[in-house]
C-alpha cells in the first residue's frame, strides 16, 4: 500500500455453515450486539460492524459483513441466494472470512471448496477446536492450510481465543494480488460432467459454470449462451454431470479429512454429537419428548402470564400516575387531557408491551441457543407440514396466544417470504391475553342463567373454551387458504441440522433481547402512539365542557366516535349489538383495556376493570328501548365475542406487521379481511341463533 | 450387499449406503449437497414421536428429513 493514498477500508463477508459460529465471532471481532443463536438459519439479515479496540490495530479500517448460514452456494434456497449474490456482486468483499466448524468437517470443507472456486482473497477461521478437541478430533490448522492453499487460523469464538491472529491474517492478504480460483477436476470417469463443464467454459468463469450447471440441475433458469447450451443437454445428461460434480468434490473433502488424520468413523459417525445424542434419548422420545415440549410451551406461557402481568400492572400504574401528575401541574383543559390521554397514553400502550416482548425473546434465545428449538421443530413438523408450514413455524403462532406483537416478530426464524407471511397473518387469530377481559366481562356479564346445563361455572367455562377452539381452528383454517390462494407455493422442505447442545450464553441472550426490544420501541412506537391520540380525540371531540353536571356518558355519545358507532347502527344491530358496544368496539383499537373502560364511560359509570361488577349489571339490565326486552342476550353476547375472536382489533399488531412486511399493505389486508370476517361471523351466529329459536 | 431400498424405509438404527438420488431438482441438489453422494454412509437415528420427520445421521453430522424428502435417496441396506 502506498503511503500517500488514504487507507480504504477492507471489507470482509463472514461466510459459514449455519450454527459454526459467525455471528458469535462477528460480535467478538465487532464488540457489537448481534442475535446469537443456536438455530440453523438464524441470521436471516444481513450485519455489519466494524473491527474495533485493540483488536483493530494499525492499518484501514476492516468492515465485516455476517451472511446468512448456508451449506452450499447453489441457488437452492433463499439464503444461498443472498450469500452467492453478495459474494459475487460487482462490489464483491476483498476478502471472504469463511468459518468452519472444526469438529465437523466432513460436511464444512464442502462449502470451502465452493467458496475457493470463487478466486476470492479468503481466509478461514477453523472455529469450535474446543469442542473438536474434546470430541477426541485431530485440530490441523497447518495441514488444513497446506490442503486448501489459504490461511487457517483456529478460533473458540465464545472465549475469543485466535480472534487477534484472525484479524492479523486478514490484514497480511495482498488484495492487489489475483488470486486464481481453485477448482475440483472432474473425475477420469466423469464424461457427462467434463462435457458439460467444456460447453460452458466459453461464455462463463469456471466458478459460474459449475454454480449454472447445478441451477439447471435444480430446476432454475440460466440466462444467455449458457442457458442455451444447458438446455440443449438431455436432462439425463445433466443430472449424470450435477451428481458427478458433487461427488468430486465431496471425493476431494476426504481426501482432505484423510490428510488431516481424522478417520473413517468422523465421516460414517457424528463424534461430535455423542452427548447429544443421549440428551436426545430424552428430549425426542416418543412420549417424554412431546410430554416436555408440552411442559416446555406451558411453562413459557404461564410465566409470560404470570411474570409479565405485574410488571404490565407496574407500567400502566406509573404511567397513571405520571398523567396525574401532569394533570396536576397543567390544571384541567384541552391541553392537559391531549399531554395525558393522547401522548403519555400513548407511551404507555407502547412500553407496556415490553415485558412480554423481552421474556418471549429470552426464552426463546435461551430454547435457540441450547439447539432445543431445533428439536422443536423436529418434533412439531408433522403438524405443521399438514398446513404446508416449517415445524419453525410452530413456536411463533403458538406465542400468539400471549400476545401477537412477540410473536409476529418472532417468525423471522422463517427463512422463506411466503411462508412467513402465511404465519404473521395466521398469528392474530390466536386468541392473545388482550381478548381474555373480553370474554370474561361477557360471560360475566350474560351467561348467567338461573338453569344452567351443567353447572354455572362449567358452562361459563365450556363458553370461555369455545372461543379458543374457535380461533385456533380458524387460525389454521386460514392459513391453509392462504396457502392455497394468496401466498401459494410449496411446503417448504424441512432438511434440518439437529445441531450439538450447548449450553446457553446468558449474556449473548439477553443482547439479543435488548436489541429486540430497542427495534421494536424504534419500529412501531410512532404508529402505535398516532393511533392513540387519533383515538383519543375520536372519543373527546366535540366535547361540550359545561362543568360538573355532564357525566361522562354524554360527552362520549356525542364524541366523533360517538356518532361514528350511531351511524354504524344499522350495521351493528344484525349481529345483535347496538350503538353503546360500537364504541367500545372503536376504543378497543387503542388498546385491550379500553373496551372495558369505554363501555365503562358509555355507561357512565367508573368502572374497576378488574372486576366490573356494575358494568356487567349494567349490561345485564339494558332494555332494547323498541321492544322492551334484554338488550344483551347469551346469543348477542357469544356473536360479541365470536366478532373479537376474528376482528384485527389491535393497532399494535398492524403497526408491527407493517413494520415487518415493510408496508402497508398486508396490515392493510389484515385489517379489511379480518375486520369483514368478524362480521360475517358474527352476523351468522346471530342470525343463525335467532332462526334456531335461540335468542 | 443386499436388495436396493429408499432411505425413508430403513428401521431405526439401521446404516445403508447411498446409491443415488432423484426428485424434483432442486431437492435432488439440495440432498446431494447436504452429503448424500453415493457410497456415503447414512444410518437412520430415530423416528419423530408423530411419525415424521426422520432423524438421519450423515457425514458427521444429525439432519431430519420428512419421510417424502428421504424416499427420493436410494440406498443399499448395510
Ligand atoms: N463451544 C463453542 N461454542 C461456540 C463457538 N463459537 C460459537 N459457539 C456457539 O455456537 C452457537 C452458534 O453460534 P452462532 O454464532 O449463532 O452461529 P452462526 O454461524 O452465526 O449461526 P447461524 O446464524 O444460525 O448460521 C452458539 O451457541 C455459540 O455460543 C466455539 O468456538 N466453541
Ligand atoms: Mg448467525
Amino acid at each position: 500500500m502506498s503511503e500517500t493514498s488514504a487507507p480504504s477500508t477492507l471489507r470482509v463477508a463472514v461466510a459459514g455453515n449455519p450454527n459454526v459460529g459467525k455471528t458469535s465471532l462477528f460480535n467478538v471481532l465487532t464488540g457489537s450486539r448481534h442475535r446469537v443463536g443456536n438455530y440453523s438459519g438464524v441470521t436471516v439479515q444481513r450485519l455489519e460492524g466494524e473491527v474495533v479496540g485493540k483488536l483493530a490495530g494499525e492499518g484501514p479500517p476492516i468492515r465485516l459483513v455476517d451472511l446468512p448460514g448456508i451449506y452450499s452456494l447453489s441457488p437452492t434456497s433463499e439464503d444461498e441466494v443472498v450469500a452467492f449474490d453478495v459474494l459475487t456482486a460487482k462490489d464483491a468483499p476483498d476478502a471472504v472470512l469463511l468459518v468452519l466448524d472444526a469438529s465437523n468437517l466432513a460436511r464444512n470443507l464442502y462449502l470451502a471448496l465452493q467458496v475457493l472456486e470463487l478466486g476470492l482473497p479468503l481466509v478461514v477461521a477453523l472455529n469450535m477446536v474446543d469442542m473438536a478437541r474434546e470430541a477426541g478430533l485431530p485440530v490441523q490448522p497447518q495441514r488444513l492450510a497446506k490442503e486448501l492453499g489459504v490461511p487457517v487460523v483456529p478460533t473458540v469464538a465464545r472465549t475469543g481465543e485466535g480472534v487477534q491472529a484472525l484479524v492479523d491474517a486478514l490484514r497480511a492478504l495482498d488484495r492487489a494480488e489475483s488470486h486464481a480460483p481453485v477448482l475440483v477436476p472432474p473425475g477420469p470417469d466423469d464424461t457427462a460432467l467434463q462435457r458439460a463443464l467444456e460447453g460452458l467454459h466459453p461464455s462463463l468463469l469456471p466458478a459460474e459454470a459449475r454454480t449454472a450447471l447445478l441451477a439447471r440441475r435444480a430446476g432454475k433458469g440460466v440466462p444467455g449462451a449458457a442457458g442455451t447450451f444447458l438446455a440443449s443437454l438431455p436432462e439425463s445428461d445433466v443430472r449424470a454431470a450435477a451428481q458427478q460434480l458433487v461427488c468430486a468434490r465431496y471425493r476431494r473433502v476426504d481426501e482432505i479429512l484423510e490428510v488431516l488424520g481424522h478417520r473413517e468413523r468422523v465421516r460414517d459417525d457424528a463424534p461430535a454429537m455423542a452427548p447429544s445424542q443421549r440428551i436426545d434419548a430424552v428430549l425426542t422420545h416418543r412420549v417424554a419428548g412431546l410430554a416436555i415440549f408440552i411442559a416446555v410451551m406451558a411453562f413459557i406461557f404461564v410465566s409470560i402470564f404470570s411474570w409479565a402481568d405485574p410488571i404490565m400492572g407496574l407500567i400502566e400504574d406509573a404511567f397513571g400516575w405520571l398523567s396525574g401528575l401532569v394533570s396536576d401541574a397543567l390544571g384541567p383543559g384541552l391541553l392537559t387531557e391531549l399531554v395525558t390521554e393522547g401522548v403519555i397514553a400513548g407511551v404507555g400502550n407502547v412500553v407496556v408491551f415490553v415485558p412480554q416482548i423481552a421474556l418471549l425473546f429470552l426464552f426463546l434465545g435461551l430454547l435457540e441457543d441450547s439447539g432445543y428449538l431445533a428439536r422443536a421443530a423436529f418434533l412439531l413438523d408433522r403438524l405443521m407440514a399438514r398446513m404446508g408450514l416449517h415445524g419453525r413455524a410452530f413456536i411463533p403462532l403458538l406465542s400468539g396466544y400471549a400476545c401477537a406483537i412477540p410473536a409476529i416478530l418472532g417468525t423471522r426464524t422463517i427463512s422463506t417470504t411466503r411462508d412467513r407471511l402465511v404465519t404473521i397473518l395466521m398469528i392474530p387469530f390466536m386468541s392473545c391475553s388482550a381478548r381474555l377481559p373480553i370474554y370474561t366481562l361477557v360471560i360475566g356479564a350474560l351467561f348467567v342463567s338461573t338453569e344452567p346445563v351443567i353447572s354455572r361455572g362449567v358452562d361459563q367455562g365450556l363458553v370461555l373454551l369455545s372461543m379458543y377452539l374457535l380461533s385456533t381452528v380458524s387460525a389454521l383454517a386460514m392459513g391453509f387458504l392462504y396457502k392455497r390462494t394468496i401466498l401459494v407455493s410449496p411446503t417448504p422442505p424441512l432438511v434440518l441440522e439437529l445441531p450439538p447442545y450447548r449450553l446457553p450464553r446468558v449474556r449473548d441472550t439477553l443482547l439479543m433481547v435488548y436489541d429486540r426490544v430497542k427495534d421494536f420501541l424504534r419500529g412501531a412506537a410512532t404508529v402505535i402512539m398516532a393511533c392513540t391520540v387519533v383515538l383519543w380525540a375520536l372519543l373527546s371531540f366535540p366535547a361540550e365542557r359545561t362543568g360538573a353536571g355532564q357525566g361522562g356518558a354524554t360527552m362520549v355519545a356525542q364524541s366523533y366516535g360517538g356518532r361514528m358507532a350511531r351511524t354504524l347502527e344499522p350495521a351493528l344491530q344484525p349481529i345483535g349489538q347496538d350503538w353503546r358496544v360500537g364504541v367500545g368496539i372503536i376504543g378497543s383499537f387503542a388498546a385491550r383495556e379500553v373496551l372495558v373502560s369505554t363501555l365503562g364511560l358509555v355507561y357512565g359509570m367508573e368502572t374497576d376493570e378488574d372486576d366490573p361488577v356494575q358494568l356487567r349489571q349494567a349490561l345485564r339490565e339494558q332494555k332494547d328501548p323498541d321492544t322492551g326486552r334484554p338488550q344483551h342476550t347469551p346469543l348477542s353476547g357469544f356473536a360479541l365475542m365470536v366478532f373479537f375472536v376474528y376482528a384485527c382489533m389491535c393497532m399494535s399488531t398492524l403497526a408491527v406487521v407493517r413494520r415487518e412486511t415493510g408496508g402497508w399493505k398486508w396490515p392493510a389486508f389484515m385489517f379489511v379481511s379480518m375486520t369483514g370476517l368478524a362480521y360475517v361471523m358474527a352476523l351468522l351466529v346471530f342470525q343463525g341463533g335467532r332462526a334456531l329459536g335461540l335468542g | 450387499m443386499s436388495a436396493p431400498t429408499s432411505l425413508d424405509r430403513l428401521e431405526p438404527g439401521r446404516k445403508a449406503d447411498v446409491v443415488g438420488v432423484d426428485g424434483p431438482g432442486d431437492m435432488a441438489v439440495r440432498l446431494l449437497e447436504m452429503g448424500f453422494v453415493p457410497g456415503t454412509r447414512v444410518e437412520l437415528v430415530k423416528v419423530a414421536p408423530l411419525g415424521d420427520p426422520l432423524e438421519l445421521r450423515v457425514r458427521g453430522y444429525h439432519l431430519s428429513l420428512r419421510r417424502a424428502e428421504a424416499a427420493y435417496v436410494q440406498v443399499t441396506l448395510q
